[in-house]
């Protein structure tokens, strides 16, 4: 009986040992990198390399995997739906996602966050409950401010041209609604006109001129992104009416920081891209790890206005200039 | 409660493990210790030699910076007409030069010299010139990185050196912007671990270039510039971050590489102390393992020698001692064992046949006895009878007195056959009847084929004389003896019972102890006793009464024939 107290004592000694010998040698350090997809609205605007290169930072810094896709063109949903698909069919365990459409996008990124995938909506949201955090500008906040800019620039009463992307883009919805707004509340401005462009410099620029031969009268214009900007500036200066309209664009682009120093641009709403790339990854980072407890539902970028004074200081050439 | 002593297996295991444990947990925590100081180590000399070279390749931008200058303001001081062709081939060599611009005394643009751009008519703000800072320099002026802003749709990131020149058409300044994306893509591709970077650093304090400037921008990161500013150059380690500071040469400048202990110590010492973990854990199941293996050889035989040690405690007559196998110590305590068992069963042996022997001797001298009692009791009944003229019953008398002698003696021999010890029996009741007047009856039942063998002589006759002085005696109505002889397989059994007042259990009990009063001769506990010596354990005898119903007495013994019981006389 003793003997076998004795054995058993010896046992229970041999397994602790034998734990603490397995727990020692099993490392979590050798599981693989994890895998963040970023599909984008569109790879080619200096806007969305901005995004990439905070996204990259940050999957440097938390050392994951990264892809980063988009379309040719920012109207493309199916295709964008397809690089989900794609995504999640690679592996992906995370996916950082800025919508073209606030609805046709929502079932692509519902088939994935159902596969267990975390979804982080960043610059324009989707119409899912899946997404775990919205990272972006405020935009109808930064609509406001472009109305804002516009109201503060000019005296008297405005005449309003806006000059908006696909309607089915949430975010553009929500600045031109910010600058409806603002424009309503002040009393002095009438919005003259409304369009909605491709999002394209050139489509951009040939519709807000025929927009400004017909509406003659516009002296203030707002452009809510930044290829749509590029051509409402082109279309000012085509016109030749740089000192008589106020432009409101967004974004920083070299045509529309050109168009800032001659007077085709006065005001520029610049979005905070670097931070949505980075906090877009960093989220999927802490979904992935188990904090994802820790999101805010949305987090705010900041938004800056630039104007002819600010664009040179330290800050506006940091805003408007990122290191490429 | 008294605490029960440890096993010898316990003791020594737990030594080896405590001993190998303590020594392990040293040895890991010194290990540990040491390992981690050099993993810190490690990570600043890594840190150190990652600013180093990016304080080297910043200080050769600044050197090319001074050399481009020189040549610049040599050729500007020149002849005019040789200057086109020079700054175009210059331009082209050196593409790290954004532009090459020149200014009056009052600071406006006299001329710039670019590949491939011309400055706008209308310059906003010139970042690359400013007068007023031109004017109160004592030399040459270096500028923080800035963006060049005197193209259109060209806007790069450059340091501008701005130094006086004096040409024909009078005195002035020539600046110099050199591409600073040269130096961000060095910065930005230095990593130190994984996480680790470094930025540079004026010695106001505020930042000249950092890879995560738009993290710092947009506030989502900060860097300690304050403190950072006042920390001399070398390797400073806050526990939690590594800051390794160089200043650049020819510059006011500092590089300041940024490492994380949790990531370049902390990761590979979690690893570390897992793997000493695991060694150690390993070590010390081995340790136990050998422990136990080895108090196994030493605690086994000694285990065994405890055994067989209760069990000659408990039954010593009959253990037969198998010696013991194992270490030397062992084999020697088993063989003084060994003797000391048969030297235990040798002495034990021999003080059972003396105290038998002892005994016999005192039975032998208490049946050479006479109860003087009976004997003029016997004599007077005798006197009487032949006072009375009652010769015959007088002689008959005096028969059974010598018979009752004759067998008592039966010439020295200790067992007598059942027949004649059935004789004595007879004789003593004859006796015995005449001396209390006719007051009971007895008759003998005897197997005919008990006769051949042996019995102890005087059985019968102390528990005769017990039923008739304890039972009969106080009996009103007449009494009865009844004497049994019968076979019970290999036994003889004798009964003796009588219908007298019986017996409580308490009487019957002291009667078996007592030793016999010189009135009751032999007594019934040395019948028994006598018994027990010359046939063992089994054999004796048993009371069965009952109180006012009477008392039977059973006798057993071996069937022995003449000659099969060596007396040990």
């Amino acid at each position: 009986m003793r003997r076998r107290a004795d054995l058993a004592a010896l046992g229970a000694a041999l397994a602790a040992a034998l734990v603490l010998a397995l727990a020692g040698c099993s490392s979590p350090a050798a599981s693989p990198r994890r895998k963040v997809a970023v599909v984008a609205k569109s790879t080619s605007t200096e806007f969305w390399k901005a995004v990439f290169t905070g996204a990259e930072a940050a999957a440097t810094e938390y050392n994951l995997e990264l892809t980063i896709t988009g379309p040719e063109t920012e109207e493309d949903y199916e295709t964008q739906n397809a690089m989900v698909a794609q995504a999640v069919a690679d592996g992906a365990q995370a996916l950082v996602f800025s919508a073209i459409d606030y609805e046709a996008n929502a079932e692509a990124i519902n088939a994935a966050a159902r596969a267990g995938v975390y979804i982080v909506g960043i610059d324009s949201a989707v119409n899912s409950s899946l997404v775990r955090t919205y990272i972006g500008t405020n935009n109808y906040a930064a609509g406001c401010m472009a109305a804002q800019a516009a109201l503060d620039g000019c005296e008297g009463t405005l005449r309003v041209g806006l000059v908006n992307y696909d309607r089915n883009s949430a975010n553009g919805q929500a600045r031109e609604q910010g600058a409806r707004d603002t424009f309503a509340q002040s009393g002095r401005a009438e919005i003259v006109a409304g369009i909605n462009t491709l999002s394209s410099a050139e489509e951009s620029c040939a519709d807000t001129a025929a927009m400004l031969a017909m509406h003659p009268e516009i002296d203030v214009l707002l452009a809510f992104n930044e290829p749509i900007s590029v051509g409402a500036a082109r279309a000012v200066k085509q016109a030749g009416k740089e000192g008589d309209i106020y432009c409101v664009a967004f974004d920083s682009n070299v045509e529309t920081v050109d168009g800032l120093q001659t007077g085709e641009v006065d005001a520029l709403i610049v979005q905070n891209t670097y931070a949505m790339g980075y906090l877009g990854v960093e989220s999927a980072y802490k979904l992935l790890t188990g904090h994802g407890d820790t999101l805010e539902q949305t987090v705010d970028t900041t938004t800056r206005i630039i104007n002819r004074e600010n664009m040179f200081t330290m800050d506006g050439q940091k805003a408007l200039f990122p290191f490429e | 409660m008294k605490r029960k002593p440890m096993r010898m297996t316990q003791i020594l295991v737990g030594l080896v493990a405590a001993i190998v444990a303590v020594t392990l947990a040293v040895w890991v925590t010194l290990y540990l210790h040491q390992y981690r100081a050099a993993a810190i180590q490690n990570a600043g000399t890594s840190s150190a030699q990652a600013v180093s070279q990016v304080a080297g390749t910043v200080g050769n931008y600044m050197e090319e910076l001074g050399e481009t200058i020189d040549l610049v303001v040599d050729q500007v001081q020149g002849k005019e007409e040789d200057q086109a062709e020079f700054f175009s081939a210059f331009l082209r060599i050196r593409p790290a030069v954004i532009a090459v611009t020149r200014y009056d005394e009052q600071g406006n643009l006299v001329d710039c010299r670019a590949l491939n751009h011309t400055p706008r008519k209308e310059i906003l703000q010139n970042l690359s010139f400013d007068l007023e800072k031109a004017r109160n320099a004592s030399g040459r002026v270096v500028t923080a990185p800035h963006v060049e802003t005197i193209f259109q749709g060209y806007y790069p990131w450059v340091v501008t050196i701005i130094d006086r020149v004096t040409t024909p058409e009078g005195s002035g300044w020539v600046a110099l912007d050199l591409s600073f994306s040269g130096i961000a893509d060095t910065i930005n591709n230095v990593g130190i671990g994984r996480r680790g970077y470094c930025f540079l650093l004026d010695d106001s304090g505020s930042i000249v270039y950092h890879p995560q400037q738009q993290l710092l921008y947009a506030g989502l990161k900060s860097e300690d510039t304050a403190r950072l500013g006042t920390l001399a150059d070398g390797i400073h380690n806050d526990g939690t971050v590594i800051y390794c500071l160089q200043t650049v040469p020819n510059s006011n400048w500092r590089v300041v590489g940024v490492s994380f202990v949790d990531e370049l110590v902390n990761t590979s010492f979690r690893q570390m102390i897992r793997t000493a973990v695991g060694i150690a854990a390993v070590v010390l199941a081995a340790a136990l393992v050998a422990g136990w293996v080895l108090s196994g050889l030493l605690t086994r035989p000694l285990r065994r020698l405890e055994g067989a040690m209760e069990q000659f405690e408990q039954d010593a007559a009959h253990f037969t001692y198998q010696p013991v196998d194992g270490p030397r110590e062992v084999r020697e305590l088993s063989d003084s064992f060994g003797h000391m068992v048969i030297r235990i069963q040798q002495l034990m042996g021999k003080v059972r046949e003396e105290e038998i022997n002892l005994r016999k001797t005192e039975l032998k001298a208490l049946q050479a006895q006479i109860n003087p009692h009976f004997l003029y009791n016997t004599l007077d009944s005798i006197a009487w009878m032949c006072e009375r003229g009652r010769n015959a019953d007088a002689v008959q008398m005096v028969h059974a007195l010598a018979r009752l002698f004759r067998i008592s003696i039966s010439k020295g021999h200790e067992l007598i056959p059942v027949a004649r010890e059935i004789e004595h029996a007879t004789s003593y009741l004859q006796i015995q009847k005449y001396r209390y007047k006719n007051q009971f009856t007895y008759h003998f039942d005897v197997d005919p084929a008990c006769n051949e063998y042996l019995c102890n002589k005087i059985t019968l006759q102390p528990i005769i004389e017990n039923a008739i002085t304890h039972g009969l005696d106080l009996l009103v109505e007449e009494g009865h003896i009844e004497v049994k002889v019968r076979q019970d397989g290999g036994d003889i059994v004798f009964e003796v019972s009588d219908n007298g007042v019986g017996m409580e259990p308490e009487q019957v009990e002291a009667m078996m102890r007592r030793e016999p009063s010189d009135r009751t001769g032999i007594g019934i506990k040395n019948v028994n006793d006598r018994l027990r010596i010359y046939f063992g354990e089994q054999y004796g005898l048993t009371i069965h009464s009952v109180p006012d119903e009477g008392t039977t007495v059973i006798i057993r013994m071996p069937k022995i024939k003449e000659g099969e019981y060596e007396e040990t006389r």
